[in-house]
């Protein structure tokens, strides 16, 4: 029998026992926590008139325009759309278009889950730590925990956002820090200045660590200081942005995510992983983000205004009853519900309202919140009120 | 009247002459195509007949269609947070094969179950045992790695070696066994195998056998039969499938791997996380419910291959004994020769396969309607040459 050393010498380098304990799975963040967590609850038991709020991305309706480039290669059943004549190929032309970079300076995944597991493997080592926020998203933590390599956690500040000196104090000799911002789970965002500077910061103190700016919900912040760090990542080999269209553009279930970097790092990313994750993309994906680039700014300005408003209406419930969010720049909330998140997750399952699963150190009193439609939160939170003891004014 | 593959995925074909080109590395195989995988051809499609991939030339059929295009309202969710998602798909395939879904893995198309088991399974000092020509995946991970790769070239009936594969296999991390093989289109028997897994294990028992049955579904050979019964009574092995070939959604991206717990778990560790979409679940869920479009599907292959292959033998071109959905076969010059002279006539044909580039080329079948097409362009190509090379 090949032992469990034998395993990941290969792809890790060699930490016995890593597969054992502390990593979560590679499923990390969603579905496998909230499975171990509540393995009786599935989706299967939901699907129909439940409400999601925990996996964070768009509601359903909003995709529509996206799929019916697809449907029609699919089964001629319309005709083609106006307007949409790229082809699969051209998804890395059309999306390099669009962000105003070269195609060398992408690299494509699977979700922008293959781009973190691909920078975490390539970048860290048993010798050169991962630097990461706890909580943030833990994909990038829970591999590198797989492969042995160390894992420096720093946690948040008062304000749940991300503790740019202590961070820079933990990146020396690191291979990769993951810079998730806004991050997930506590929505916070820190503004393109400060993260400026902490780049430049890192890379005085520690010239060869890669950094990884996760902006997995770029196109949910309304912050004034709002910028991608796409312009540093394209010069700089040591910068890699992570991008994803399963967030704002609605396609998380077609898996379609990348990286843009100077072709230096990505090329370091593409010999591992056999080009990144292009044999991993389907067909059906890559028309649905060229037909999701082809909207528009409209879409995505359009989507963050609806966003915002729903996001609003439900902060400022919570806020009303007294209950504390953090300054949210993405599509979920996160909140001082003063309880411990899992009861209250099942007490709105129950009713069917999904909420979010736990996220330590804050379980025992917060709660991640993915925002739906505005009908759907007002409809939540009358929920959330009755599980709360706190009847909304909608209810009252 | 069903949608045939050719009407799904013609407009879903790589290249064009108003589009530009995608940067080296980043775009080609999205669709599992092994001439875009390793670039030697096809990468500008060429208006015609594609015959250089091993698809199913048919498609996946009307009611895998319908399963996609009904799913469209749950693009928006992950893989597991819709019904059907990726567990029903475990679920069903550890169903079809009579396993717990413990013993199932997915991949986003088999090449993603063969990377994790490279990735995961060979290291500098446990090497990887492979053929030579077979498929390259492995081979070619494992290289990008720098760990060790052992190739044995196929016998002279272009057979896997296995004698030969079992006297390096001591030691090795990863021994891949690709039956039916591609691009030489041959098939071990049953008994075969079973021999040769038994004969690994009592030198190696600690060497991990891989055994891709990708072309498993177009197999008439009465001697043959999967090894996933063998997989499951035997620890360190495991079988590897794919939905791109007869089950014709090469564009969706969906494998699988059947072991035993212990060999496969570790691998899923590896695999990405929501590897297969939401679409593709649905759709492979659909097919494998769907037993009748296998049985057509296999019967419609034998056809054209049977047409396909009288016709070339008829032109002097050896062929070997294929038990898949394409031909391997001796054309009497070089790969790159026919398939430029075939592709000026629009006929599309395989890549360049080492060592047998100088005088081998795979077709892949198409459907009969198309053979007949591609036999006449055939008989253009081959005939002066191969009446050249009767001369020599």
């Amino acid at each position: 029998m090949v032992t469990r050393r034998d395993f990941v010498r290969t792809v890790g380098v060699g930490a016995a026992g890593a597969l054992g304990t502390s990593w979560i799975g590679a499923r990390g963040r969603e579905d496998s926590v909230w499975s171990m967590l509540e393995p009786g609850l599935h989706a299967a038991e939901l699907q129909g008139a439940v409400i999601r709020c925990r996996a964070t991305k768009i509601r359903s309706g909003q995709v529509r325009p996206c799929l019916m480039p697809s449907r029609a290669r699919l089964v001629h059943l319309e005709p083609r759309p106006a307007g949409i004549r790229a082809r699969p190929r051209n998804f890395a032309t059309v999306l390099a278009k669009s962000l105003g970079v070269q195609p060398a300076n992408l690299s494509l995944g699977c979700g922008s889950t293959q781009i973190l597991r691909t920078a975490t493997h390539v970048f860290t080592a048993r010798d050169k730590a991962l630097v990461g926020t706890i909580p943030t998203y833990e994909e990038c933590a829970g591999y590198a925990d797989m492969l042995g390599h160390p894992v420096r956690p720093v946690s948040l500040d008062r304000d749940f956002r991300m503790d740019l000196d202590r961070m820079v104090d933990a990146s020396r000799g690191a291979g990769l820090v993951f810079y998730c911002n806004p991050n997930n789970p506590v929505a916070t965002y820190v503004g393109a200045r400060e993260t400026k500077d902490f780049i430049a910061r890192v890379h005085r103190l520690s010239p060869e660590t890669t950094i990884l700016v996760d902006e997995a919900y770029f196109e949910y912040v309304t912050h004034p200081d709002h910028q991608s760090m796409i312009p540093l990542a394209i010069e700089d080999p040591r910068i890699v942005v992570a991008r994803t269209f399963s967030k704002a553009y609605g396609i998380a279930g077609l898996r379609l995510g990348y990286a843009i970097g100077h072709p230096d790092a990505l090329r370091k990313m593409n010999n591992w992983d056999n080009a990144s994750g292009t044999s991993s993309l389907n067909v059906l994906a890559l028309h649905a983000g060229i037909a999701a680039i082809n909207q528009g700014p409209a879409f995505i300005d359009a989507e963050r205004a609806r966003n915002k408003a729903a996001r609003d209406f439900t902060v400022k419930w919570f806020a009303d009853r007294g209950m504390k969010s953090t300054e949210s720049h993405t599509n979920f909330i996160f909140t001082n519900i003063g309880v411990p998140a899992r009861g209250f997750r099942d007490g709105c399952a129950k009713q069917g309202v999904r909420v979010g699963r736990d996220f330590p150190p804050f379980e025992q009193g917060w709660c991640r919140i993915s925002i739906g439609t505005m009908e759907e939160m007002q409809r939540a939170t009358a929920i959330f009120g009755d599980v709360l003891g706190k009847k909304s004014v909608a209810a009252a | 009247m069903s949608v045939t593959r050719r009407e799904l995925f013609s407009r879903l074909r790589f290249g064009g002459s108003d589009t530009p080109d995608f940067a080296d590395g980043l775009a080609l195989s999205a669709r599992g195509l092994e001439d875009d995988t390793f670039g030697q051809a096809g990468r500008a499609a060429a208006p015609g007949i594609k015959l250089s991939s091993n698809e199913n030339p048919v498609g996946p059929g009307r009611a895998v269609l319908d399963a996609i295009t009904g799913r469209y309202g749950v693009t928006a969710r992950y893989p597991f947070n819709v019904t059907p998602g990726d567990a029903q798909l475990i679920e069903t395939i550890a169903g079809q094969h009579k396993v717990k879904p413990e013993n199932v893995i997915l991949g986003a198309g088999s090449q993603e179950i063969l990377k994790v088991a490279v990735w995961g399974y060979t290291n500098p000092a446990r090497h990887l045992v492979t053929a030579t020509p077979t498929f390259e995946n492995a081979t070619g991970t494992a290289r990008r790695m720098g760990h060790p790769v052992i190739e044995i070239k196929v016998d002279s009936q272009f057979r896997l070696d296995l004698e030969a594969m079992v006297a390096v296999s001591r030691g090795a991390g990863l021994i891949f066994i690709n039956n039916p093989n591609n691009p030489t289109a041959t098939v071990h028997s049953a008994a075969a195998i079973t021999d040769f897994v038994e004969r690994v294990r009592r030198i190696s028992p600690d060497s991990v056998i891989l055994i891709d049955e990708a072309y498993h579904e177009y197999v008439t050979d009465p001697a043959y039969s999967t090894a996933v019964p063998l997989a499951m009574a035997t620890p360190n092995v495991f079988v590897a499938r794919t939905f791109s070939k007869a089950y014709g959604m090469a564009g969706m991206r969906i494998g699988y791997a059947i072991g035993q717990k212990d060999t496969v778990r570790p691998l899923s560790r590896l695999a990405l996380p929501f590897n297969i979409s939401v679409l593709g679940s649905a759709a492979a869920i659909t097919a494998l419910n769907d037993p009748t479009h296998m049985a057509a599907e296999r019967d419609r292959n034998t056809q054209a291959r049977a047409f396909t292959q009288k016709a070339l033998e008829e032109l002097g071109c050896k062929c070997t004994v294929s038990q898949t959905n394409f031909l391997f076969m001796d054309v009497g010059r070089t790969a790159a020769a026919f398939r430029t002279a075939c592709g000026a006539q629009g006929i599309q044909v395989g890549r360049d396969f080492p060592p047998f580039e100088g005088s081998h080329a795979r077709i892949s079948i198409g459907t009969m309607d198309e053979m007949q097409k591609a036999v006449a362009v055939f008989r253009d190509v081959l005939r002066p040459a191969t009446a050249g090379g009767g001369e020599a």
